[in-house]
């Protein structure tokens, strides 16, 4: 019998395999990333489509239910992703710090420079 | 309060026994209060000037800019358009004061709780070739309990995690010739940079010496700097650059 979860399963790779497509298309995204969450899609429906796989995979990792494997990874894949982007984030502060500082460098004393210019 | 002491005529040299280029680097966020006080008793005293606004939202720009229009040529403004934090700032003043070839570099804070006649001490030790940085170091006793709690945590922590063992390691007032500017490798954007300061010192092998300053206090200046948030985001720092 096929559940309901299983068609959303299905649903939600097949939804996130189109985006992941198009956020490569338009550059926005590596060719690495591509693949890591093709990879992710693919495993959500191939779970989707036979639950009973997990069963397996839990007894070979030791964990024991199926779901529960999938909840322990899920965690750890959120862990990874925020740590990936508290990194992001932390280079482009150091960049738009950067960039500051080499704004203000640039314009010594702007305003006063105009100031004599109009004078002049 | 500033306490008025100034009564030596604009000509008044700090150092007329050397002609080394000495340049002040005033960082400042949202000073307009005590900032043009300060830095006109700084161009009494002969000093050239660079300030760095680090963003501020009320009038600091202006105020100083209009002090500077009076000194022409002594004195520089850097405007960091959005706020980066007190590392960014003191980095864009060294870089500016390199820039000018400075002999020292003296960093001093805008919010008046320096006292100007500490200058020359702090400068003395480099003048004289003793020393790369010098430090100048506040009277702990002096301080009102919460401050000098979260300044002796923050020394502990300098201690443990740069192996830095100094008396003062959040000082704002604080000398370096051109080699010791020019070695400063910082990377901290807020307040961590004091720590960073003392670490790159030991790091670089500079000659370091510490010299007694006197701090005025105002319910103004206890307002900023180092409290113990501060001293748990600096901590966190650290930790993350050991992590990294």
């Amino acid at each position: 019998m096929v559940m309901v979860y299983q068609y959303i399963g299905v649903l939600i790779g097949i939804i996130g395999i189109i985006f992941t497509l198009l956020r490569f298309r338009e550059g926005k995204m590596s060719l690495g990333m591509l693949l890591v969450w093709n990879i992710i899609w693919i495993l959500i429906i191939i779970i989707s489509i036979f639950p009973q796989s997990t069963g397996e995979f839990a007894t070979l990792t030791g964990v024991g239910r199926g779901l529960d494997l999938i909840f322990i990874l899920g965690i750890i894949g959120c862990y990874y992703l925020i740590f990936k982007i508290y990194n992001m984030i932390e280079n482009i502060e150091q960049e738009i710090t950067h960039l500051v500082r080499e704004i203000a460098l640039q314009r010594e004393n702007i305003e006063l420079k105009e100031d004599e210019e109009n004078q002049n | 309060m500033l306490i008025e002491t100034d009564k030596k005529p604009d000509s008044y040299k700090l150092f007329p026994e050397s002609d080394l280029l000495i340049w002040m680097i005033i960082p400042a966020y949202n000073e307009e209060k005590f900032i043009g006080d300060v830095l006109e008793r700084l161009f009494k005293m002969g000093l050239n000037l660079i300030v760095i606004d680090d963003g501020s939202r009320d009038n600091t720009y202006q105020i100083v800019q209009d002090l500077i229009k009076d000194h022409p040529g002594r004195g520089y403004l850097y405007q960091h358009p959005i706020n980066r934090g007190l590392g960014a700032t003191l980095k864009t003043g060294i870089e500016a004061a390199l820039k000018k070839n400075a002999d020292i570099m003296v960093t001093f804070d805008a919010d008046g709780q320096h006292n100007p006649e500490d200058i020359l001490p702090v400068c003395r030790p480099i003048i004289e070739g003793r020393a790369d940085v010098v430090i100048g170091i506040r009277d702990f006793n002096e301080m009102p309990q919460h401050k000098k709690r979260s300044n002796q945590i923050m020394n502990l922590i300098t201690r443990i995690f740069y192996n830095a063992n100094v008396k003062d390691s959040q000082s704002g007032l604080r000398a370096f010739n051109y080699k010791a500017a020019k070695a400063l490798d910082i990377e901290s954007r807020e307040y961590g940079v004091s720590s960073e300061i003392i670490r790159e010192i030991k790091h670089k092998n500079l000659r370091m010496e510490e010299v007694p300053i006197e701090t005025i206090y105002t319910d103004y200046s206890l307002s900023k700097g180092t409290n113990a948030k501060i001293g748990f985001k600096i901590l966190v720092k650290m930790i993350r650059e050991i992590l990294r």
